[in-house]
Protein backbone atom coordinates (compact mmCIF):
# COMPACT_ATOMS: atom_id res chain seq x y z
CA UNK A 1 0.00 0.00 0.00
CA UNK A 2 1.87 3.04 -1.47
CA UNK A 3 0.80 6.47 0.24
CA UNK A 4 2.07 9.49 -1.77
CA UNK A 5 2.69 12.65 -0.80
CA UNK A 6 -0.29 15.13 0.27
CA UNK A 7 1.31 17.87 -2.18
CA UNK A 8 0.92 15.91 -5.17
CA UNK A 9 -2.88 14.81 -4.84
CA UNK A 10 -3.18 18.33 -2.31
CA UNK A 11 -6.20 20.17 -3.90
CA UNK A 12 -7.38 17.63 -6.66
CA UNK A 13 -10.79 17.10 -5.77
CA UNK A 14 -13.11 20.07 -5.78
CA UNK A 15 -15.22 19.38 -3.10
CA UNK A 16 -11.65 19.78 -0.66
CA UNK A 17 -10.74 22.97 -2.40
CA UNK A 18 -14.28 24.17 -1.73
CA UNK A 19 -14.27 23.26 1.71
CA UNK A 20 -10.80 24.96 2.07
CA UNK A 21 -11.85 28.21 0.82
CA UNK A 22 -15.31 28.36 2.75
CA UNK A 23 -13.52 27.47 6.31
CA UNK A 24 -10.94 30.08 5.26
CA UNK A 25 -13.85 32.54 4.97
CA UNK A 26 -15.56 31.06 7.65
CA UNK A 27 -12.99 31.54 10.12
CA UNK A 28 -13.08 34.78 9.24
CA UNK A 29 -16.45 35.09 10.20
CA UNK A 30 -15.79 33.98 13.60
CA UNK A 31 -12.87 35.20 14.14
CA UNK A 32 -14.98 38.52 13.51
CA UNK A 33 -17.29 37.44 16.10
CA UNK A 34 -15.19 36.62 18.90
CA UNK A 35 -12.97 39.73 17.73
CA UNK A 36 -12.00 40.52 20.90
CA UNK A 37 -10.31 37.49 21.97
CA UNK A 38 -8.95 36.55 18.40
CA UNK A 39 -6.90 39.52 18.07
CA UNK A 40 -4.77 39.17 21.54
CA UNK A 41 -4.89 35.19 20.41
CA UNK A 42 -3.92 35.82 16.95
CA UNK A 43 -0.97 38.07 18.59
CA UNK A 44 0.45 35.92 21.16
CA UNK A 45 0.40 33.37 18.62
CA UNK A 46 2.97 35.83 16.46
CA UNK A 47 4.77 36.74 19.17
CA UNK A 48 5.40 32.76 20.41
CA UNK A 49 6.34 32.30 17.20
CA UNK A 50 9.06 35.32 17.02
CA UNK A 51 10.18 34.62 20.29
CA UNK A 52 10.83 30.76 20.30
CA UNK A 53 13.97 31.13 17.63
CA UNK A 54 15.19 33.05 20.67
CA UNK A 55 14.55 30.43 23.29
CA UNK A 56 16.09 28.00 21.54
CA UNK A 57 19.21 29.73 21.29
CA UNK A 58 19.54 30.03 24.94
CA UNK A 59 18.78 26.13 25.07
CA UNK A 60 21.63 25.82 22.42
CA UNK A 61 23.98 27.88 24.99
CA UNK A 62 23.31 25.29 27.63
CA UNK A 63 20.18 26.57 29.78
CA UNK A 64 17.10 24.22 30.68
CA UNK A 65 13.82 25.38 28.90
CA UNK A 66 12.22 26.80 32.20
CA UNK A 67 15.58 28.94 32.78
CA UNK A 68 15.53 30.34 28.72
CA UNK A 69 11.97 31.33 29.52
CA UNK A 70 12.63 33.24 32.80
CA UNK A 71 15.82 34.64 31.05
CA UNK A 72 13.55 36.46 28.04
CA UNK A 73 10.98 37.34 30.72
CA UNK A 74 13.49 38.87 32.74
CA UNK A 75 14.72 40.62 29.42
CA UNK A 76 11.85 42.10 28.46
CA UNK A 77 10.70 43.58 31.28
CA UNK A 78 13.70 45.59 31.69
CA UNK A 79 13.48 46.97 27.91
CA UNK A 80 9.55 47.97 28.57
CA UNK A 81 10.61 49.70 31.89
CA UNK A 82 13.58 50.95 29.86
CA UNK A 83 11.07 51.67 27.10
CA UNK A 84 8.72 53.42 29.47
CA UNK A 85 11.37 55.76 31.10
CA UNK A 86 13.08 56.59 27.67
CA UNK A 87 11.41 56.45 24.53
CA UNK A 88 7.45 56.67 25.88
CA UNK A 89 7.39 60.46 26.95
CA UNK A 90 9.31 60.95 23.54
CA UNK A 91 6.91 59.45 21.66
CA UNK A 92 3.75 61.00 23.80
CA UNK A 93 4.85 64.40 23.22
CA UNK A 94 5.68 63.39 19.30
CA UNK A 95 1.75 62.52 19.44
CA UNK A 96 0.63 65.79 21.17
CA UNK A 97 2.83 68.25 18.71
CA UNK A 98 1.28 65.91 15.58
CA UNK A 99 -2.20 66.19 17.09
CA UNK A 100 -2.04 70.09 16.92
CA UNK A 101 -0.10 70.43 13.40
CA UNK A 102 -3.53 68.00 11.92
CA UNK A 103 -5.68 71.28 10.93
CA UNK A 104 -2.72 72.88 9.51
CA UNK A 105 -1.55 69.05 7.84
CA UNK A 106 -5.32 68.95 6.57
CA UNK A 107 -4.93 72.11 4.89
CA UNK A 108 -2.01 71.38 3.00
CA UNK A 109 -2.65 68.63 1.42
CA UNK A 110 -6.26 69.63 0.15
CA UNK A 111 -4.15 72.56 -1.31
CA UNK A 112 -1.65 70.40 -3.14
CA UNK A 113 -5.15 67.87 -3.94
CA UNK A 114 -6.74 71.09 -5.02
CA UNK A 115 -3.73 72.58 -7.24
CA UNK A 116 -2.92 69.04 -8.90
CA UNK A 117 -6.77 68.60 -9.78
CA UNK A 118 -6.78 72.06 -11.62
CA UNK A 119 -3.39 71.34 -13.67
CA UNK A 120 -5.13 69.01 -15.00
CA UNK A 121 -8.40 70.59 -15.51
CA UNK A 122 -6.45 73.12 -17.33
CA UNK A 123 -4.44 69.90 -19.50
CA UNK A 124 -7.78 68.44 -19.76
CA UNK A 125 -11.10 69.57 -21.42
CA UNK A 126 -13.14 66.73 -19.73
CA UNK A 127 -11.26 67.31 -16.55
CA UNK A 128 -12.52 70.70 -16.65
CA UNK A 129 -16.10 69.76 -17.67
CA UNK A 130 -16.18 67.07 -14.91
CA UNK A 131 -15.42 70.15 -12.16
CA UNK A 132 -13.10 68.18 -10.49
CA UNK A 133 -11.32 70.38 -8.32
CA UNK A 134 -14.42 71.80 -6.64
CA UNK A 135 -16.17 68.45 -7.11
CA UNK A 136 -13.41 67.42 -4.45
CA UNK A 137 -13.70 70.01 -2.29
CA UNK A 138 -17.15 69.53 -2.07
CA UNK A 139 -17.16 65.90 -1.05
CA UNK A 140 -14.03 66.52 1.51
CA UNK A 141 -16.53 69.33 3.22
CA UNK A 142 -19.85 66.54 3.43
CA UNK A 143 -17.14 64.21 4.49
CA UNK A 144 -15.54 66.68 6.83
CA UNK A 145 -18.91 67.79 7.96
CA UNK A 146 -20.40 64.37 8.38
CA UNK A 147 -19.22 61.03 8.44
CA UNK A 148 -15.37 61.96 8.87
CA UNK A 149 -16.36 63.62 12.79
CA UNK A 150 -18.23 59.53 13.25
CA UNK A 151 -15.30 58.23 11.89
CA UNK A 152 -12.43 59.78 14.22
CA UNK A 153 -15.33 58.89 17.10
CA UNK A 154 -15.56 55.40 15.97
CA UNK A 155 -11.68 54.96 15.85
CA UNK A 156 -11.23 56.47 19.25
CA UNK A 157 -13.77 53.99 20.41
CA UNK A 158 -12.01 51.23 18.59
CA UNK A 159 -9.06 51.92 20.47
CA UNK A 160 -10.81 52.41 23.98
CA UNK A 161 -12.05 48.85 23.39
CA UNK A 162 -8.93 46.94 22.50
CA UNK A 163 -6.88 47.94 24.76
CA UNK A 164 -7.57 45.82 27.36
CA UNK A 165 -7.57 42.98 25.33
CA UNK A 166 -4.30 43.66 24.33
CA UNK A 167 -3.41 42.97 27.98
CA UNK A 168 -3.60 39.38 27.23
CA UNK A 169 -1.31 39.09 24.72
CA UNK A 170 2.00 38.96 26.72
CA UNK A 171 -0.32 36.64 29.26
CA UNK A 172 -1.39 33.93 26.16
CA UNK A 173 2.18 34.14 24.75
CA UNK A 174 3.59 33.19 28.11
CA UNK A 175 1.93 30.10 28.60
CA UNK A 176 1.96 29.37 25.02
CA UNK A 177 5.95 29.30 25.10
CA UNK A 178 5.78 27.23 28.28
CA UNK A 179 2.76 24.89 28.04
CA UNK A 180 2.65 24.63 24.38
CA UNK A 181 4.28 21.11 24.32
CA UNK A 182 1.67 19.54 26.57
CA UNK A 183 -0.66 20.93 25.39
CA UNK A 184 0.14 19.72 22.02
CA UNK A 185 0.16 16.29 23.02
CA UNK A 186 -3.44 16.82 25.20
CA UNK A 187 -4.86 17.46 21.69
CA UNK A 188 -3.56 14.70 19.93
CA UNK A 189 -4.94 11.96 22.68
CA UNK A 190 -8.44 12.26 20.82
CA UNK A 191 -7.04 11.78 17.98
CA UNK A 192 -8.35 7.69 16.77
CA UNK A 193 -4.79 5.16 16.32
CA UNK A 194 -5.57 4.94 12.81
CA UNK A 195 -5.09 8.73 11.69
CA UNK A 196 -2.58 9.50 14.40
CA UNK A 197 0.65 9.56 12.19
CA UNK A 198 -1.07 11.60 9.76
CA UNK A 199 -2.34 14.10 12.38
CA UNK A 200 1.00 14.42 13.80
CA UNK A 201 2.44 15.21 10.12
CA UNK A 202 -0.37 17.97 9.52
CA UNK A 203 0.37 19.10 13.06
CA UNK A 204 3.84 19.60 12.13
CA UNK A 205 3.08 21.21 8.65
CA UNK A 206 0.79 23.38 10.10
CA UNK A 207 3.29 24.59 12.43
CA UNK A 208 6.18 24.75 9.94
CA UNK A 209 3.62 26.89 7.90
CA UNK A 210 2.94 29.34 10.48
CA UNK A 211 6.72 29.51 11.72
CA UNK A 212 7.64 30.90 8.24
CA UNK A 213 5.23 32.76 7.42
CA UNK A 214 4.79 34.72 10.50
CA UNK A 215 9.40 34.95 10.57
CA UNK A 216 9.06 35.57 6.95
CA UNK A 217 6.36 38.29 7.49
CA UNK A 218 8.59 39.75 10.51
CA UNK A 219 12.04 39.56 8.29
CA UNK A 220 9.64 41.04 5.46
CA UNK A 221 8.73 44.13 7.56
CA UNK A 222 12.01 44.39 8.54
CA UNK A 223 13.94 44.82 5.23
CA UNK A 224 10.64 46.73 3.80
CA UNK A 225 11.07 49.17 6.46
CA UNK A 226 15.06 49.76 5.94
CA UNK A 227 14.59 50.23 2.18
CA UNK A 228 11.52 52.68 2.47
CA UNK A 229 13.02 54.36 5.23
CA UNK A 230 16.55 54.51 3.85
CA UNK A 231 15.06 55.66 0.27
CA UNK A 232 12.80 58.28 2.04
CA UNK A 233 15.35 59.70 4.22
CA UNK A 234 17.79 59.92 1.11
CA UNK A 235 14.76 61.64 -1.06
CA UNK A 236 13.77 64.15 1.97
CA UNK A 237 17.13 65.10 3.42
CA UNK A 238 17.60 67.61 1.10
CA UNK A 239 14.77 69.55 1.51
CA UNK A 240 14.81 68.72 5.04
CA UNK A 241 11.58 66.99 4.99
CA UNK A 242 12.58 63.86 7.27
CA UNK A 243 14.85 62.93 9.73
CA UNK A 244 16.20 59.73 9.80
CA UNK A 245 14.38 58.33 12.24
CA UNK A 246 11.17 60.32 11.13
CA UNK A 247 11.68 58.19 7.95
CA UNK A 248 12.41 54.88 9.28
CA UNK A 249 8.87 55.63 11.36
CA UNK A 250 6.94 56.38 8.23
CA UNK A 251 8.77 53.37 6.00
CA UNK A 252 8.00 50.80 9.23
CA UNK A 253 4.26 52.04 8.99
CA UNK A 254 4.23 51.56 4.71
CA UNK A 255 5.65 48.16 5.44
CA UNK A 256 2.73 47.05 7.72
CA UNK A 257 0.35 48.18 5.70
CA UNK A 258 2.20 45.53 3.11
CA UNK A 259 1.30 43.18 5.48
CA UNK A 260 -2.14 43.39 3.30
CA UNK A 261 -1.31 41.92 -0.41
CA UNK A 262 -1.05 44.08 -3.42
CA UNK A 263 -3.79 46.14 -1.77
CA UNK A 264 -1.65 47.66 1.43
CA UNK A 265 1.30 48.83 -0.57
CA UNK A 266 -0.48 51.03 -2.65
CA UNK A 267 -2.22 52.58 0.91
CA UNK A 268 1.46 53.11 2.21
CA UNK A 269 2.52 54.47 -0.95
CA UNK A 270 -0.16 57.18 -1.09
CA UNK A 271 0.33 57.36 2.73
CA UNK A 272 4.13 58.53 1.73
CA UNK A 273 2.86 60.33 -1.06
CA UNK A 274 0.69 62.43 0.86
CA UNK A 275 3.10 63.17 4.11
CA UNK A 276 5.65 64.67 1.10
CA UNK A 277 2.68 67.00 0.12
CA UNK A 278 2.10 67.93 3.50
CA UNK A 279 5.53 68.74 4.40
CA UNK A 280 6.79 70.10 0.82
CA UNK A 281 3.74 70.80 -0.78
CA UNK A 282 5.26 72.90 -3.86
CA UNK A 283 7.99 69.62 -4.84
CA UNK A 284 6.07 68.17 -7.09
CA UNK A 285 9.30 66.37 -8.13
CA UNK A 286 9.72 64.41 -4.69
CA UNK A 287 6.41 63.53 -5.03
CA UNK A 288 7.35 61.57 -8.08
CA UNK A 289 10.67 60.41 -6.81
CA UNK A 290 8.14 58.75 -3.76
CA UNK A 291 6.34 57.15 -6.10
CA UNK A 292 9.13 55.58 -8.07
CA UNK A 293 11.07 54.69 -4.87
CA UNK A 294 7.70 52.53 -3.98
CA UNK A 295 7.45 51.43 -6.92
CA UNK A 296 11.12 50.04 -6.76
CA UNK A 297 10.61 48.64 -3.20
CA UNK A 298 7.53 46.45 -4.83
CA UNK A 299 9.77 45.45 -7.43
CA UNK A 300 12.56 44.57 -4.60
CA UNK A 301 9.77 42.77 -2.54
CA UNK A 302 8.52 40.90 -5.46
CA UNK A 303 12.10 39.66 -6.73
CA UNK A 304 14.07 39.39 -3.85
CA UNK A 305 13.07 40.16 -0.30
CA UNK A 306 9.71 37.71 -0.49
CA UNK A 307 11.67 34.61 -2.21
CA UNK A 308 14.67 35.17 0.70
CA UNK A 309 11.52 35.68 3.61
CA UNK A 310 8.41 34.27 3.49
CA UNK A 311 8.94 32.21 -0.09
CA UNK A 312 6.99 30.74 -1.60
CA UNK A 313 5.05 28.55 0.66
CA UNK A 314 1.45 30.93 0.71
CA UNK A 315 2.13 31.56 -3.16
CA UNK A 316 -1.64 30.97 -4.65
CA UNK A 317 -2.87 31.91 -8.11
CA UNK A 318 -2.80 35.90 -8.42
CA UNK A 319 -6.77 35.39 -8.87
CA UNK A 320 -6.83 33.75 -6.25
CA UNK A 321 -5.16 35.93 -4.01
CA UNK A 322 -7.22 38.90 -5.00
CA UNK A 323 -10.34 37.40 -4.29
CA UNK A 324 -9.45 35.95 -1.23
CA UNK A 325 -8.88 39.23 0.22
CA UNK A 326 -11.68 40.98 -1.39
CA UNK A 327 -14.03 38.34 0.32
CA UNK A 328 -11.92 38.47 3.63
CA UNK A 329 -12.13 42.40 3.71
CA UNK A 330 -15.67 42.09 2.85
CA UNK A 331 -16.44 40.03 5.41
CA UNK A 332 -14.16 40.73 8.04
CA UNK A 333 -13.18 44.02 7.32
CA UNK A 334 -9.37 45.18 8.21
CA UNK A 335 -9.35 41.61 10.12
CA UNK A 336 -10.13 39.99 6.89
CA UNK A 337 -8.15 41.82 4.69
CA UNK A 338 -4.97 40.55 6.88
CA UNK A 339 -5.93 37.00 7.85
CA UNK A 340 -7.22 35.89 4.66
CA UNK A 341 -3.83 34.87 3.21
CA UNK A 342 -2.31 33.28 6.35
CA UNK A 343 -5.62 31.45 7.08
CA UNK A 344 -6.11 30.18 3.05
CA UNK A 345 -2.57 28.70 3.89
CA UNK A 346 -3.21 26.69 7.05
CA UNK A 347 -6.94 25.58 5.60
CA UNK A 348 -4.80 24.72 2.58
CA UNK A 349 -2.49 22.35 4.46
CA UNK A 350 -5.53 21.02 6.42
CA UNK A 351 -7.13 19.91 3.13
CA UNK A 352 -4.66 18.52 1.80
CA UNK A 353 -3.94 16.32 4.87
CA UNK A 354 -7.99 15.71 5.39
CA UNK A 355 -7.71 14.47 1.39
CA UNK A 356 -4.69 12.20 2.62
CA UNK A 357 -6.56 10.49 5.21
CA UNK A 358 -9.95 10.71 3.98
CA UNK A 359 -9.75 9.19 0.40
CA UNK A 360 -7.03 6.07 2.11
CA UNK A 361 -9.52 3.19 2.65
CA UNK A 362 -6.96 1.75 4.44
CA UNK A 363 -6.74 3.92 7.31
CA UNK A 364 -10.77 4.30 7.19
CA UNK A 365 -10.89 0.85 7.32
CA UNK A 366 -8.35 0.48 10.35
CA UNK A 367 -10.53 2.76 12.26
CA UNK A 368 -13.73 1.01 11.89
CA UNK A 369 -11.63 -2.34 13.12
CA UNK A 370 -10.58 -0.44 15.85
CA UNK A 371 -14.79 0.11 16.88
CA UNK A 372 -15.42 -3.50 16.34
CA UNK A 373 -12.89 -4.27 18.44
CA UNK A 374 -14.34 -1.80 20.71
CA UNK A 375 -17.47 -3.47 20.45
CA UNK A 376 -16.53 -6.75 20.43
CA UNK A 377 -14.88 -6.13 23.99
CA UNK A 378 -17.78 -4.47 25.43
CA UNK A 379 -20.22 -7.08 25.03
CA UNK A 380 -17.78 -9.67 25.43
CA UNK A 381 -19.97 -11.64 28.12
CA UNK A 382 -23.64 -10.61 27.03
CA UNK A 383 -23.85 -13.77 24.46
CA UNK A 384 -24.10 -11.51 21.82
CA UNK B 1 0.61 5.07 75.48
CA UNK B 2 4.17 5.71 73.79
CA UNK B 3 4.73 7.31 70.88
CA UNK B 4 5.47 4.71 68.74
CA UNK B 5 7.88 5.37 65.62
CA UNK B 6 7.80 3.92 63.00
CA UNK B 7 11.32 2.81 61.06
CA UNK B 8 10.45 2.63 57.56
CA UNK B 9 12.12 4.00 55.07
CA UNK B 10 9.81 6.83 54.45
CA UNK B 11 11.63 7.93 57.54
CA UNK B 12 15.28 7.24 56.89
CA UNK B 13 16.49 10.52 56.75
CA UNK B 14 19.14 9.39 54.02
CA UNK B 15 16.35 9.01 51.73
CA UNK B 16 15.93 12.69 51.76
CA UNK B 17 19.18 13.71 50.06
CA UNK B 18 18.05 10.74 47.13
CA UNK B 19 16.33 11.58 44.22
CA UNK B 20 12.56 10.66 43.88
CA UNK B 21 11.78 6.96 41.88
CA UNK B 22 12.02 7.71 38.53
CA UNK B 23 8.38 7.86 36.22
CA UNK B 24 7.14 4.08 36.05
CA UNK B 25 7.40 4.67 31.99
CA UNK B 26 10.41 6.50 32.03
CA UNK B 27 12.25 3.02 33.83
CA UNK B 28 10.97 1.16 30.77
CA UNK B 29 12.27 3.56 28.29
CA UNK B 30 15.68 4.05 29.97
CA UNK B 31 16.00 0.60 29.74
CA UNK B 32 15.21 0.53 25.83
CA UNK B 33 18.35 -0.09 23.91
CA UNK B 34 18.21 4.14 22.15
CA UNK B 35 18.16 5.92 25.29
CA UNK B 36 20.31 3.95 26.96
CA UNK B 37 23.00 6.49 27.42
CA UNK B 38 19.97 9.29 28.55
CA UNK B 39 20.47 11.29 31.49
CA UNK B 40 17.60 11.15 34.14
CA UNK B 41 16.88 15.20 33.28
CA UNK B 42 17.24 14.32 29.68
CA UNK B 43 14.73 11.59 30.19
CA UNK B 44 12.16 13.99 31.84
CA UNK B 45 12.79 16.29 28.53
CA UNK B 46 11.91 13.50 26.54
CA UNK B 47 8.77 12.59 28.54
CA UNK B 48 7.53 15.96 26.71
CA UNK B 49 7.92 14.44 23.15
CA UNK B 50 6.50 10.47 23.85
CA UNK B 51 2.92 10.30 23.20
CA UNK B 52 0.98 7.44 24.92
CA UNK B 53 -0.83 5.53 22.61
CA UNK B 54 -3.44 2.31 23.84
CA UNK B 55 -3.84 -0.33 21.17
CA UNK B 56 -6.38 -3.23 21.67
CA UNK B 57 -5.38 -6.65 20.50
CA UNK B 58 -5.85 -7.25 17.07
CA UNK B 59 -5.47 -3.77 16.37
CA UNK B 60 -2.88 -2.42 13.57
CA UNK B 61 0.02 -0.46 14.76
CA UNK B 62 0.91 0.85 11.47
CA UNK B 63 0.69 -1.31 7.87
CA UNK B 64 3.79 -2.75 5.49
CA UNK B 65 3.93 0.21 2.87
CA UNK B 66 2.76 3.37 4.44
CA UNK B 67 5.07 6.13 4.99
CA UNK B 68 6.86 5.90 8.24
CA UNK B 69 6.52 8.76 10.72
CA UNK B 70 8.24 7.87 14.03
CA UNK B 71 9.59 4.63 16.10
CA UNK B 72 7.42 3.30 19.17
CA UNK B 73 8.66 1.91 22.48
CA UNK B 74 6.27 -1.08 24.42
CA UNK B 75 5.76 -0.16 27.49
CA UNK B 76 3.17 -2.96 28.13
CA UNK B 77 1.71 -5.73 26.41
CA UNK B 78 3.02 -7.78 23.30
CA UNK B 79 2.35 -7.20 19.56
CA UNK B 80 4.46 -9.07 16.48
CA UNK B 81 5.47 -7.60 13.38
CA UNK B 82 4.47 -9.51 10.31
CA UNK B 83 5.63 -9.02 6.40
CA UNK B 84 4.06 -9.98 3.41
CA UNK B 85 5.56 -13.33 1.46
CA UNK B 86 4.79 -14.93 -1.47
CA UNK B 87 2.12 -17.31 -0.40
CA UNK B 88 1.38 -15.91 3.02
CA UNK B 89 2.56 -13.45 6.02
CA UNK B 90 5.88 -13.98 7.77
CA UNK B 91 6.21 -13.55 11.14
CA UNK B 92 9.35 -11.73 11.74
CA UNK B 93 8.90 -11.60 15.40
CA UNK B 94 7.42 -10.51 18.54
CA UNK B 95 8.03 -7.39 20.62
CA UNK B 96 7.62 -7.16 24.34
CA UNK B 97 7.86 -4.59 27.29
CA UNK B 98 11.29 -2.34 27.03
CA UNK B 99 11.96 -3.08 23.21
CA UNK B 100 11.30 -0.52 20.42
CA UNK B 101 10.38 -0.99 16.37
CA UNK B 102 9.57 1.62 13.70
CA UNK B 103 13.34 3.15 14.69
CA UNK B 104 14.36 3.41 10.55
CA UNK B 105 11.59 5.85 10.49
CA UNK B 106 13.18 8.43 12.79
CA UNK B 107 16.05 8.88 10.16
CA UNK B 108 13.92 9.54 7.55
CA UNK B 109 10.95 9.63 5.46
CA UNK B 110 10.30 6.25 3.83
CA UNK B 111 8.07 3.06 3.67
CA UNK B 112 7.08 0.77 6.40
CA UNK B 113 8.44 -2.75 6.00
CA UNK B 114 6.51 -4.27 8.26
CA UNK B 115 3.21 -4.71 9.44
CA UNK B 116 3.30 -4.31 13.30
CA UNK B 117 -0.27 -5.59 15.01
CA UNK B 118 -1.09 -6.09 18.73
CA UNK B 119 -1.06 -9.55 20.07
CA UNK B 120 -2.66 -8.59 23.22
CA UNK B 121 -4.24 -5.38 24.50
CA UNK B 122 -0.80 -3.18 24.70
CA UNK B 123 0.91 0.24 25.45
CA UNK B 124 2.86 2.14 23.83
CA UNK B 125 5.03 5.31 23.82
CA UNK B 126 5.07 7.03 20.17
CA UNK B 127 7.94 9.43 19.13
CA UNK B 128 7.72 11.12 15.77
CA UNK B 129 10.61 12.26 13.54
CA UNK B 130 9.67 16.30 13.33
CA UNK B 131 9.21 16.25 17.00
CA UNK B 132 12.96 14.66 17.25
CA UNK B 133 14.42 17.20 15.16
CA UNK B 134 12.99 19.91 17.08
CA UNK B 135 14.12 18.65 20.43
CA UNK B 136 17.71 17.93 18.84
CA UNK B 137 17.72 21.73 17.68
CA UNK B 138 17.32 22.57 21.24
CA UNK B 139 19.04 19.63 23.08
CA UNK B 140 21.68 18.95 20.35
CA UNK B 141 23.48 16.33 23.26
CA UNK B 142 20.27 14.26 23.72
CA UNK B 143 19.66 14.65 19.88
CA UNK B 144 23.14 13.00 19.43
CA UNK B 145 22.65 10.13 21.74
CA UNK B 146 19.07 9.57 20.49
CA UNK B 147 20.88 9.58 16.76
CA UNK B 148 23.65 7.15 17.95
CA UNK B 149 20.83 4.65 19.76
CA UNK B 150 19.12 4.17 16.84
CA UNK B 151 22.68 4.06 14.61
CA UNK B 152 23.54 0.97 17.32
CA UNK B 153 20.30 -0.59 17.19
CA UNK B 154 20.08 -1.05 13.02
CA UNK B 155 23.95 -1.86 13.29
CA UNK B 156 22.86 -4.71 15.40
CA UNK B 157 19.96 -5.67 13.67
CA UNK B 158 21.99 -6.12 10.51
CA UNK B 159 24.58 -7.51 12.53
CA UNK B 160 22.36 -10.30 13.15
CA UNK B 161 20.22 -10.50 9.63
CA UNK B 162 23.89 -10.51 7.88
CA UNK B 163 24.30 -14.15 10.28
CA UNK B 164 21.06 -15.09 9.40
CA UNK B 165 19.12 -14.43 13.06
CA UNK B 166 16.07 -13.59 11.92
CA UNK B 167 14.16 -13.51 15.29
CA UNK B 168 14.05 -9.68 15.92
CA UNK B 169 11.59 -7.56 13.93
CA UNK B 170 14.07 -5.66 12.20
CA UNK B 171 13.40 -3.17 9.54
CA UNK B 172 9.85 -2.17 10.43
Amino acid sequence: MKTSSPTDRSLEHPIIWVAVIGGALGSILLLKAVAWLAFPLILAIVLYYLVQPLLQKLQLAGVTPGQALGIFLGAATVLTVIFSILVLPKMLNFLSEFQNQIPTYWERLQSVLRDNLLALEDRFAFAKKARLADGMEDQLNVFLAGSGKEYVADVALFLLHWLPSLLLVPFLTFFFLRDGTAFHRLVLRAVPNAFFEKTLLLFDRMDAQMRAYFRGMFGLTMLDTVSLGLGLWFLGKGPGIFGFWDAMFLGLICAIFAWVPYIGSGIGGILAVATVAVKAPQSSGLMLAVIFLFLGVRLLDEFIYTPMTVGRALRMHPLVTVMMIFSGGMLGGVYGLLLAMPLLGIFTVLGQMFAEIWFDPRLRARYQARGMLEKRLASRDLGI
Amino acid sequence: MGLVVREDEDMNLANLFRPPPLDPILQVVSGVAIFRECTRGELETLKLHLHERHFLAGEIVFDEGEEGEGMYVVIRGKLRANRKGLLAKKVLGVISPGESFGEMALLGAGERMATVVAEEDSTVLAMFRPELQALAQARPRLGYKIAMGVALVLESRLRKVAEGDSSQPSAT
